[in-house]
């Protein structure tokens, strides 16, 4: 699966400790460009540990992670520049509850001095739109439901233009009637060619937009493969047990 | 009687004076003397620059703002008979001797004791006044008759007085204990409120006091005690020491001396009870000045406070171990030491540590700030640290630089959420403004104890000045919070 060349992720010897706590017990994976990748596994393997390493949320222990070309632990590397190639959504959205939906949307590109406010705010309303929720521009957070907020939250990763997203068990904190409508702009966003790496516990919608699916467990990949493969065939022990309990 | 008594309070008023110098067109009172004219031979028509103390009734004191009592009648009227004028300058009593030994002031009338000690540096006219110790009880009190009848009992003293020497050197000979308090206004108090039986006082001082029906009466006659004296520098103004003698002599013989020392000492209060509003309406001035005071204080310091707080808040959540390690320290010194300690040392330590003289308001803004930006740092890292770190994660995970994130994510969050607690430390700092009493710091507090020090009625005035902390507290408080919810939505 993994290319020697121009792969947009390369991940090798990953480790990452919480004091004595190793999480990630070294990690290889490469990613390509435009490539969805799923990772599942039991709580407490390190999915989103490893999700966090690809823009550098957390510091690496030990091991590289290059994006696009630039080695995160290169301390030259100028980081505020990678991350912002690189979307991230997460489990509790972290929307600025003082800030309308708008404002979340157009803080970075206006920040960042990519446009001006009066583009950021036509590019913001676009992606509202684009969400399907061009009503909600004036509203504040705190009046959405956990799915609006989720998908505004997506809305803001995009508005700096990423050519890759992470998803950080984006549906979890969603009650079940809601998750579907995010599952669709991660599906949209996938049908677009968007470089993903989506970390889940919807086993139904890993199979269905995965190009790879990696199972990680106790700070190691298992396994990895195509859907059909993982799900379909797992070979490993830890990955049958798993899937038992989950499907 | 002065001697040891001034020997600390000295300071206050030292203090006082540099205040006044510093704080000039804020108090509106003009006494610490910058310049200093030199004097020349004794003429008629000759202007003398006369130093003395701030508050010791009824030798000077304030009365409507004026300068007045033994000394300042006695000084006027020998100048009148002498034929020279004066310009008196109320510096405290250390800084008058100081002002004196530097040639500042000619001349200095504070209720001085003639010693041998003073003698080596000053050069004093014939003794003007007899000092002595005297016993006092409380109005209604008919069981103490004498020494005699303090057996197992209870009386009070100035610490550090002639009036506790005496007392103490008593007390084993008649069997009673003897407390030792701060200042005479005090000391009646207690006498009045039943915790001592009597109290061991300055007999002018005393009978001032009685005179102004501060509720107890002198039982014994005085202990004979040193005697006071107009004094110049040594070797220098013989001329106008001489004139003071000649005039005191004339005075004494013509019966005027006489006739000022019953206007403070004899005659009944020439303001009497003028009761409550009367009280209100005399003392406002000063307590106003006081209050302008405390409020200058209180802004200084929290602003002071603000930085402070706002740097070592970031030191505290900032990555760098030794950032957090100086806040922890600052913190950790300043919360742990209390606030009066700090004061004292500000004033009174720092200046022999350094050799270099502070002011007070210097030293107490100093204090204050320090302290409050202890508490300040722990409100700005609180607010920061109680943000969801997702706040900040989601901001760095945009590509937002470190400072933007603060600046327009957490930030205008952990502000909106210590805003209750910043207004909190605002009140405390402002009535913490009245520790600073104790260095002599002119706030309200100390514009309180001087009047009740001057006039005995301590209720009253208490009542007052407790009732303008009251009400600015509360009016800031209520303006505080109409910001708070104006600005934080």
């Amino acid at each position: 699966m993994s290319t020697t060349t121009a792969s947009k992720i390369s991940v090798t010897g990953l480790r990452k400790s919480f004091g004595n706590n190793e999480v990630l017990k070294g990690l290889d994976v490469q990613i390509a460009e435009g490539e969805v990748v799923c990772v599942i596994g039991p709580s407490g393997s390190g999915k989103s540990t490893f999700l966090r390493c690809l823009n550098k949320l957390e510091q690496i222990t030990a091991g590289s992670v290059v994006v696009d070309g630039f080695d995160l632990t290169d301390p030259a590397v100028n980081l505020n520049e990678v991350r912002q190639h690189i979307g991230m959504v997460f489990q509790h959205f972290n929307l600025f509850p003082h800030m309308t939906v708008l404002q979340n949307i157009m803080l970075a590109p206006v920040e960042l001095k990519k446009v001006s406010k009066a583009d950021a705010r036509t590019a913001a309303l676009a992606l509202l739109a684009r969400v399907g929720l061009s009503d909600k521009a004036d509203a504040r957070p705190a009046q959405l439901s956990g799915g609006q907020k989720q998908r505004v939250a997506i809305a803001r990763s995009l508005a700096v233009n990423p050519d890759i997203m992470l998803f950080d068990e984006a549906t979890s904190a969603l009650d079940p009637e809601m998750v579907g409508e995010v599952l669709q702009v991660i599906r949209d966003l996938a049908a677009e060619g968007m470089t993903m790496v989506v970390v889940t516990h919807e086993m139904g919608f890993a199979r269905e937009v995965a190009d790879r699916v990696i199972f990680m467990a106790e700070g190691l990949i298992v396994e990895e493969g195509t859907p059909a493969e993982l799900f379909g065939n797992p070979q490993q022990p830890r990955t049958q047990d798993f899937l038992s309990k989950v499907l | 009687m002065r001697t040891p008594h001034h020997s600390r309070a000295g300071k206050f008023t030292l203090a006082v004076a540099a205040l006044v110098a510093l704080a000039g067109g804020f108090v509106g009172v003009s006494a610490a003397a910058a310049s200093s004219p030199q004097a020349s031979v004794a003429d008629t028509g000759e202007n003398y620059v006369i130093g003395t103390d701030t508050t010791f009734a009824p030798f000077e004191y304030r009365e409507n703002g004026e300068l007045v009592g033994i000394d300042m009648d006695l000084i006027r009227a020998v100048a009148e008979n002498q034929g020279f004028t004066v310009e008196i300058r109320s510096l405290g009593f250390d800084a008058a001797l100081q002002a004196l030994q530097s040639n500042q002031v000619d001349g200095v009338i504070a209720g001085m004791s003639i010693t041998d000690e003073r003698r080596l540096v000053f050069d004093f006219s014939d003794p003007y006044f007899d000092s002595g110790v005297q016993m006092a009880v409380a109005e209604d009190n008919t069981s103490i008759g004498g020494y005699a009848d303090l057996a197992g009992e209870t009386v009070v003293a100035k610490r550090g007085s002639e009036g506790e020497t005496f007392a103490t050197s008593i007390s084993d000979e008649f069997g009673f204990t003897v407390k030792s308090l701060a200042d005479s206004a005090t000391m009646y108090d207690d006498v009045k409120a039943g915790n001592s039986v009597a109290v061991f006082d300055d007999y002018p001082v005393l009978a001032y006091g009685i005179n102004q029906n501060n509720g107890l009466k002198s039982i014994t006659e005085k202990e004979q005690g040193s005697s006071y004296g107009f004094a110049v520098n040594l070797g220098q103004n013989p001329e106008l020491l001489a004139a003071f003698n000649a005039g005191l002599a004339e005075l004494e013989s013509s019966g005027e001396y006489q006739q000022i020392l019953d206007r403070y000492l004899e005659s009944p209060a020439t303001a009497a009870d003028s009761g409550f509003f009367g009280l209100l309406a005399d003392s406002l001035p000063a307590l106003m000045k006081g209050l302008g005071l405390t409020l200058l204080a209180t802004g200084l310091s929290i602003l002071i406070a603000l930085v402070l707080g706002v740097m070592f808040g970031f030191f505290k959540v900032s990555e760098s171990r030794i950032l957090r390690g100086i806040a922890s320290t600052y913190v950790s010194i300043f919360r742990g030491t209390p606030l009066l300690v700090q004061a004292f040392f500000f004033y009174f330590g720092l200046p022999q540590l350094t050799g270099q003289s502070i002011d007070v308001l210097t030293a107490g803004v100093l204090t204050l700030s320090l302290n409050a930006g202890a508490y300040m740092t722990e409100i700005v890292r609180g607010g920061i640290q109680s943000v969801d770190p997702g706040q900040t994660e989601a901001g760095r995970s945009l590509g937002l630089s470190y400072v933007t994130t603060m600046r327009k994510v957490v930030l205008p969050q952990a502000v909106k959420i210590m805003t209750p607690s910043f207004i909190n430390q605002f009140v405390m700092t402002l009535k913490d403004t009245s520790l600073l009493a104790v260095i002599g710091f002119a706030e309200l507090t100390y514009q309180g104890q001087q009047i009740y020090a001057a006039n005995f009625r301590t209720g009253e005035t208490l009542l007052i000045v407790a009732a303008l902390y009251f009400i600015v507290i509360n009016l800031l408080t209520l303006l505080s919070n109409k910001l708070d919810t104006r600005f934080n939505k």
